[in-house]
């Protein structure tokens, strides 16, 4: 951990940093009898596959370059990590694998994972590009009512409205407990709530549920002023590691806003309104989630979420991290960098071969920062 | 009338020729660096070889060039060096199976029926990644003659990871491991596993057969040798000149115009 | 000289050119006419339901096309690293990278770039990179977006997806008759779809014709000839067109004339063409005699509209576009193309710049290799980009691959 920052000891800490740190990969057998459903992405409604009485697992690749034959080289590395693991058996023992289709990329992964690992307990659930076009809502509560069926039948259960409740209310518990520790993070290391917000997409959620309750009274008890540390904000997919936000923490930064799917992103989106199916209310939270690249929600919906996201935590610095071979975020990045340059934030484009940063990333980080 | 057959496989880094005799037997070969053109020191190693076995012109009855440079090369016909290693393969071994080939610049699988027809092949991307070159830049980085890297590597006691592909970054990773402390022997047996891992994947494309032939100037190297066997789970053969096969594929395909034209 | 022999050109091209040439004019002079007759002009996606802005006489422009014309006239990298160095990566796909060099450096492009538009027509069928680029030039010239999602399918086209399509179409007819001011007419629209219909089945008969031996066309006829059909469709000059090409194939087949003299390996293409170097890499074929007797790409505007509802139609054959399908169904669509065209293999173009049509490939050559017994080959280039391009390498595995197929 970075000087200057307190030294947190807890046992609830630990726990998440260590599940954070396996990815799931020991999943059987700390969790024995538990069903894990694989997924890829946050618009995977985790609230079926709880209500179907598993437990939504984010894959994700191990550290190394993979290059699995069945993918070009000009794939991006998530794909062809996820896939390479796969193949080599990395994932088996899951129910099934849930492919929300998002960008080209993930929807060429689906098609290769039926074609490869077999058709069985492999999903896919297509939600609506244009979120607030016309019929958008009625497709996608359609879409994941099929899907729930097919989750159902998966799990060998017959999930209903009370168990959708459940699912629901358990997914906004853990929302509104990210989310206070999202109100702290400007006085936590980056790292630590990067790991922690990690884990909750790969450990069983009421676990992750009762530790996150038992981790909170120290993490705010550990917050300390963030001091001379210059405020990031950092946007983007996937991330496996904590490699990046450790460096921005080494580097004297401090990831004060974060947009990647892996981190708050996943967290975001409005509370159940009332008088609403439980369907419904699903449908409303996916697409009110924190905009995507992937989906459109008016021309200006994701530059706005950002530029307000970073005059609210009054980040003077924005990273926008693009994997390699990442579309979405790439077309995206010349707009959103834009933008933010016109309002003040000083922002770096950082394209990375997977989630790891070493000694070329640590110039341009420190350059970044030292510029701020 | 000729009764000798010539092939002539003109590669990125090294140039071969392969003289046959009548009966399709090996008469002589020879190879040199390609240079800036190995047109001409191919016409040279050529004319060498006739001259030691007090032959002339007239007694070649055909040539085929093959390899990167066999447009140029003013031969009876070309083909491709797929179809020719394939082919001198099939002439030595006789069985089907699959060819792995990894030569200066680029790196090749090809699955062969008996007989030496081509059934699939796979090559590299457009890079260095699983070539010779990149063994040659890893070597410089390390200050080892290239063809040291073999044994030093089987010297290795444990395999430093090299996970980059590409070249240029592999080449920094490989200086940060010394920078690190690790021995030539670790890093070098990484930097085998490196050249092996993306060949192997390579071999996923075209399918495996258990029968591997293991050809080309990198089949000289124990180190890429042993870490291609321990990647693919199964034993390599490599030809006694594991350079020259598909010279000799060549001439081969030399004597088969002939026959055609006879 | 041998390729002049080799490969023949069609008398009908000189009527193509002139049908693309008034088209392009007409395009030009928009700014003239446009708004006198209040026909507006819209920038469409290839795969987009273009029979709507038909029926509301808005004009189409298609800068998917533009990208391949700018890269058969060698403008693509100098458009291209204007994109680049406006932040564009790239990475990107090249038809919209040198799209968006051409709005920035109307200087440096073919034609001095496209009209301007009044409107842009999207639709995600063919990639989600359409939906980016779009979103890109809607901010850049703001211009208002009418964008169509049709869900990808990972099996069949069903009823809840149908009926999203549909509101959406009747969503974007709303729009049209406000933007144009003139009221929906289905009685148009129905006219309009039933040129595309008489269009894509000449083109789809045309295709057909090559089944015969030796085929009267080649990969380059292919997609040379498809260029009416993609911007003038839903339109009679089209039907005239390929009515005109029909006949003069069909004499091709009855007089066994072949599109590559001696022809003795019939091919199947897969992706979009190399428009940089098509006729450089078709004569590395052509020389073997080697002929692209179809192709999946230009079959793409063969899909002929159910009869009935024509909105009804339109969604169904927009949303089932085969780059919206599964690899299992694009296999399966590649196995018939080589039983039913008789190919000895077929290559696949790994396009770096459309990652939906190349990252599926490989288990789509192993699926179609597995169950038609014909090998497949893949190269790796870009549709557009010059500089994706490896000659030799690719010579390599070209000549290989032939030497596979017809022996040495």
């Amino acid at each position: 951990m970075a000087e200057g920052n307190k030294t947190i000891v807890n046992e609830a800490v630990d726990l998440l940093l260590e599940e954070s740190a396996l990815k799931g990969s020991r999943f059987a057998e700390r969790y024995p009898g538990r069903k894990a459903f694989g997924f890829f992405c946050s618009y995977w409604p985790e609230e079926l596959v709880l209500a179907a009485g598993m437990e939504p697992l984010r894959l994700l690749p191990s550290p190394g370059n993979a290059n699995p034959s069945e993918l070009p080289a000009y794939s991006c590395s998530l794909v062809r990590g996820c896939l390479s693991m796969a193949l080599q058996g990395g994932f088996k023992g899951l129910a099934g694998v849930g492919f929300a289709h998002t960008c080209d990329a993930m929807q060429c992964l689906g098609g290769i994972w039926e074609e490869t690992m077999g058709l069985a307990g492999t999903l896919t659930v297509v939600p609506p590009v244009m979120l607030s076009g016309a019929g958008a809502g009625k497709f996608f509560e359609n879409e994941l009512s099929i899907l729930l069926n097919k989750l159902g039948g998966i799990a060998g259960s017959s999930p209903g409205e009370e168990e959708l409740s459940g699912a629901l209310d358990l997914c906004e518990k853990i929302r509104r407990q990210v989310t206070e520790l999202d109100g702290i993070r400007a006085k936590l290391p980056s790292d630590l709530v990067a790991a922690v917000m990690r884990a909750g997409q790969v450990m069983p959620r009421k676990e992750y549920s009762r530790a996150l309750e038992a981790a909170l009274p120290a993490l705010k008890e550990g917050a300390s002023d963030p001091g001379g540390r210059q405020r990031v904000l950092v946007t983007g997919a996937v991330l496996e590691t904590d490699s990046l936000f450790r460096m921005i923490e080494d580097l004297g930064g401090r990831v004060v806003a974060d947009d990647t799917c892996t981190g708050y992103h996943h967290y975001t989106g409005p509370t159940r309104p009332a008088n609403k199916s439980p369907l419904e209310a699903i449908v409303s939270r996916y697409t009110g989630m924190a905009p995507c690249p992937c989906r459109n929600r008016g021309l200006d919906g994701r530059t706005d979420y950002l530029e307000d996201l970073a005059a609210g935590r009054k980040a003077g610095g924005a990273i926008l991290v693009i994997r390699k071979y990442c579309d979405p975020h790439a077309w995206d990045a010349v707009t959103v960098a834009e933008r933010l340059r016109g309002a003040g934030v000083k922002t770096l484009v950082l394209e990375l071969e997977a989630s790891e940063v070493a000694g070329q990333e640590r110039t341009r980080l420190q350059a970044f920062l030292e510029s701020l | 009338m000729g009764q000798y057959y010539i092939g002539v496989d003109i590669g990125s880094l090294t140039t071969k020729v392969v003289m046959v005799d009548g009966d399709g037997k090996l008469a002589a070969r020879a190879t040199g660096r390609s240079g800036y053109s190995g047109k001409d020191v191919a016409e040279r190693i050529t004319a060498r070889l006739l001259e030691e076995k007090g032959l002339g012109q007239k007694d070649v009855a055909a040539t085929v060039a093959t390899g990167y440079g066999r447009v140029t090369y003013p031969a009876d016909r070309e083909v491709s060096e797929i179809t020719c290693q394939a082919r001198g393969i099939a002439s030595q071994f006789g069985s089907a199976g699959t060819v792995i080939d990894i030569g200066g610049q680029d790196s090749k699988v090809i699955k062969i029926l008996k007989g030496g027809k081509v059934v699939d092949f796979a090559m590299n991307d457009k890079c260095a990644a699983g070539t010779g070159r990149f063994l040659e830049v890893m070597a410089g980085a390390l200050e080892v003659r290239l063809e040291d890297i073999g044994d030093l590597a089987l010297q290795a006691r444990g395999h430093c990871q090299i996970s980059s592909f590409c070249t240029v970054f592999a080449e920094s990773e490989v200086i940060s491991h010394v920078s690190s402390g690790a021995s030539k022997a670790d890093i070098l047996a990484g930097v085998c596993d490196s050249v092996a891992v993306r060949v192997a994947s390579m071999t996923s494309r075209t399918g495996l057969d258990p029968e591997v032939v293991f050809t080309g100037g990198v089949a000289r190297n124990k180190g890429v040798a042993a870490a291609l066997e321990k990647a693919l789970g199964c034993p390599l053969t490599i030809p006694e000149e594991p350079e020259i096969t598909a010279a000799l594929g060549a001439a081969l395909f030399a004597r088969d115009i002939n026959k055609g034209q006879g | 000289m041998t390729e002049k022999k080799r490969y023949k050109p069609l008398a009908s091209s000189k009527y193509m050119e002139k049908t693309m040439t008034r088209y392009y004019a007409l395009s030009q002079y928009h700014r003239f006419w446009g708004k006198p007759l209040r026909r507006p002009l819209a920038w469409v996606t290839s795969g987009a339901p273009v029979e709507l802005l038909r029926a509301f006489k808005i004009h189409p422009v298609y800068p998917e096309q533009y990208g391949a014309i700018c890269s058969t006239k060698k403008a693509t990298e100098k458009l291209c690293q204007v994109a680049e160095s406006a932040g564009y990566s790239q990475d990107l796909c090249s038809y919209a990278r040198s799209h968006i060099g051409s709005i920035l450096r109307p200087d440096l492009a073919p034609m001095g770039g496209l009209p301007r538009p009044d409107l842009l027509l999207c639709c995600n069928n063919i990639c989600g990179t359409v939906l980016k680029w779009y979103e890109v030039v809607a901010r850049l010239l703001n211009v208002p977006l009418l964008m169509l999602d049709t869900p990808y399918l990972p099996g069949e086209y069903e009823k809840h997806t149908k009926e999203y399509v549909l509101e959406q179409i009747h969503d974007m007819i709303n729009f049209l008759e406000k933007f144009t001011g003139r009221r929906f007419d289905p009685k148009t629209l129905e006219r309009h779809a039933g040129y595309s219909n008489e269009a894509v089945n000449l083109w789809k008969e045309i295709r057909e014709l090559c089944r015969t031996t030796p085929s009267p066309l080649n990969g380059p006829d292919l997609f040379i000839q498809m260029a009416p059909i993609v911007v003038l469709r839903g339109t009679s000059p089209v039907v005239d067109y390929y009515r005109r090409l029909k006949q003069e194939v069909a004499q091709r087949v009855k007089e066994g004339t072949a599109a590559v003299d001696g022809e003795n390996i019939r091919l199947v293409w897969d992706n979009i063409a190399i428009w940089s170097n098509l006729f450089s890499f078709t004569k590395m074929f052509t020389e073997r005699k080697a002929c692209f007797i179809t192709d999946t790409y230009t079959g793409g505007w063969s899909m002929v509209l159910d009869p009935g509802d024509p909105i009804e139609s339109l969604a169904s054959a927009y949303t089932k576009v085969f780059l919206n399908r599964s690899p299992d169904f694009r296999a399966r669509q590649l196995t018939e193309l080589v039983r039913d065209y008789s190919a000895d293999g077929f290559v696949m173009h790994s396009n770096r710049s459309c990652k939906p049509y190349s990252l599926v490939q490989e288990v789509i050559r192993r699926k179609v290799m597995k169950e038609t017994g014909v090998p497949g080959l893949m190269v790796e280039a870009d549709m557009a980009d010059p500089r994706a391009y490896a000659e030799e390498p690719i010579r390599n595995r070209v000549q290989a691959f032939l030497e596979t197929l017809g022996g040495i």
